[in-house]
């Protein structure tokens, strides 16, 4: 049973923490900062691609782990 | 439908692996379990997430699921094509369950075998979860749930057709390939359900799409650029 709830953890979450934290940071930076922003226009043109870009960061980041691992 | 596909595929080794080691039949009554678990559970999610959650938090949430199984996707599709990682391969995942299966006992002819069965319900509900919840997450799109369908029911025929001649196609699919175009293509689908829920109106409107997807293309070429280079330094260096 619990092989089958880690497999099934693996199958939503992934097989790291880098990149489902990373997913939540970013889009909870930017849900915070939508929350506490009043002028929301330069947001509602450009805020995808700040998105992209955190995305990205955390993809990244997700890499130079595994990396890290191989050097191990 | 390629995501949807691919999951499949991978079930199928499975339900294969059981029946040509074991018994076609409880291989096949062990699917046919999971795909009724998987059913109920289409029913049960699909209604809830439309009906239950307002548009623009549903819209952040598909994301989120969207971006989490695109990126997973596209990180291992770049450290495999680094040559971090072994190729991705439905058929070696089908001999090396086969091997397996091949050393437990099987029992006698008229007895169900509860251990083929087990597995296969197992192997086809684990892949099953991950269809439903991309199936499920386009469709709440609006104007999404049609070809949501219709891409998953194709992939379900173009995968039952693979099955039926398998296994020798299952070795020749370029699997590594396909699975980097699907994590470019569902994180870039993250990306803009995401940003829609969060009040971004993309330039272009779907046509964002296109540019979020070449821009996945680049960053990811670029990382895997960087990680090939990095190894073949290590490698000079031993």
């Amino acid at each position: 049973m619990s092989e089958t709830l880690r497999q099934l953890r693996k199958l939503v979450l992934g097989e790291t923490w880098t990149l489902p934290i990373g997913v939540a940071c970013a889009l909870g930076a930017v849900g915070i900062y939508r929350l506490l922003d009043d002028d929301d226009t330069w947001w509602h043109h450009a805020g995808g691609f700040v998105l992209l870009g955190l995305v990205a960061l955390a993809l990244t980041a997700s890499l130079a782990g595994a990396l890290r691992a191989r050097r191990r | 439908m390629l995501a949807c596909g691919l999951e499949m595929l991978e079930a199928l080794a499975i339900v294969l692996a059981v029946g040509i080691s074991r018994r076609f039949r409880d291989s096949l009554i062990g699917a046919a379990g999971a795909a009724a678990a998987l059913a109920l559970l289409a029913l049960v999610l699909g209604p809830v997430l439309i009906s239950r959650v307002p548009l623009e938090p549903l819209r952040v949430l598909i994301g989120a699921f969207l971006l989490l199984f695109g990126l997973e996707w596209l990180r291992k599709g770049v450290l495999r094509l680094a040559h971090l990682r072994s190729p991705s391969s439905s058929f070696k995942e089908f001999v090396e369950e086969q091997e397996e299966l091949e050393s437990l006992p099987l029992p006698p002819p008229g007895q169900p075998d509860w251990a083929g069965r087990t597995i296969a319900f197992k192997g086809v509900l684990l892949e099953g979860v991950e269809v439903i919840l991309i199936v499920t997450a386009l469709a709440a799109h609006p104007s999404g749930l049609a070809p949501a369908l219709i891409g998953a029911g194709a992939a379900l025929i173009a995968v039952v057709g693979i099955g039926l001649v398998a296994h020798q196609p299952l070795a020749r699919l370029p699997e590594t390939h396909l699975k980097y175009v699907v994590g470019i293509v569902l994180s870039s689908f993250g990306v803009f359900f995401a940003a829609e829920g969060l009040g971004v109106s993309w330039p272009g409107s779907d046509a964002a799409l296109l540019y979020l997807a070449a821009a996945f293309l680049a960053i990811s070429q670029l990382q895997i650029h960087i990680l090939t280079r990095e190894t073949e330094r290590e490698a000079v260096a031993v």
